[in-house]
């Protein structure tokens, strides 16, 4: 998504990216960026609190209206709401051997499947 | 909240948040999980610099697209549900758009979203739709604009550089936006 959003920035058009990978988005550089501090996949507020999605809304509509200058990152000041949840994405310390033969033959399955498909588009 | 560090001099205790919370390093995390399953690591997208380009009137004016990384529900694509394992056959890999007003039906079982700690039961948690609606309802964008856009999530760089972008460029332009809202979910 940095690249669609850097791309149509070069081209005129004002952007700004809603996410939680912090580290990617600022890692590609792009115009404006409003980061969520939740898991991946609510970039755009807390699952059934849409008091959290308006406002995280209304922080990419300020970035828009008032970045000073490209690569402009807005940190919502909203936290997830349970604990420890950072420790548990994809730990891979924690699985056995087994189950890391099992993850790497799955991705192998979800590799072909995603090859098929894009060559089929 | 325990993580309270003594300063070191008397005094109120200084009450820090703990020395963990911190943003989650997401490729350092990728790179370690495939590499201990094996597999060589990707490469991000990186840039030291970015374009830029002020939004050129109010955003009471300005008309406003949504681009999602979403994907319209495909029957006969398998499991898709919230807590559907990842699911490649549910990808798309060319640009679609679909009308704003239609209550699209949204799923993300194909992108490697936070399984460990999140389940995708509601949607405006990852595709601000009504939100925009709402904003363009209430005066604070000019409009949102009647159709949205869905982005693949293409691993290759290229492809999304010099195919995907361009074609979102293009629909962008013939629904004369000015600014764009982009969600990765």
């Amino acid at each position: 998504m940095g690249l669609v959003a850097r791309h149509l920035e070069a081209s005129g058009v004002s952007t700004v990216i809603m996410g939680c990978a912090k580290d990617i988005v600022e890692h590609c550089g792009v115009p404006r960026f409003v980061w969520s501090d939740f898991p991946l996949g609510n970039s755009a507020g807390r699952p059934f609190d849409p008091a959290s999605q308006a406002l995280t809304l209304e922080l990419a509509l300020r970035l828009l209206e008032s970045a000073p200058a490209a690569r402009t990152t807005v940190a919502s000041p909203l936290r997830w709401p349970a604990e420890g949840w950072k420790r548990r994405y994809l730990d891979a310390g924690k699985l056995s051997p087994e189950e890391i033969a099992e993850r790497r033959r799955e991705f192998d399955v979800v590799k072909a499947v995603a090859k098929a498909k894009r060559e089929g588009a | 909240m325990s993580g309270g560090a003594a300063a070191g001099s008397p005094g109120p205790r200084i009450e820090f948040a703990p020395a963990d919370d911190v943003p989650i390093r997401y490729m350092d995390r990728t790179r370690e999980y495939y590499e201990a399953l094996g597999f060589a690591p990707y490469r991000w997208a990186h840039f030291t610099d970015a374009p830029f380009t002020p939004l050129p009137m109010p955003l009471a004016r300005a008309r406003v697209a949504l681009i999602t990384t979403a994907a319209p529900f495909q029957p006969g694509a398998g499991d898709q549900g919230p807590r559907a394992p990842y699911n490649a056959s549910a990808k798309f890999y060319q640009v679609y758009s679909a009308q704003v007003d239609s209550k699209p039906d949204l799923r993300i079982s194909h992108v490697g979203y936070d399984r460990a700690n999140t389940v995708p039961e509601d949607l405006d948690a990852y595709v601000p739709l009504r939100r925009l609606q709402a904003a363009a309802a209430a005066g604070r964008i000019g409009a949102l604009t009647p159709r949205f856009h869905g982005a693949p999530t293409n691993r290759s760089h290229r492809v999304t550089m010099e195919t995907d972008a361009p074609e979102l460029l293009r629909r962008c332009r013939e629904d004369g936006v000015d600014a764009a809202v982009l969600v990765p979910s």
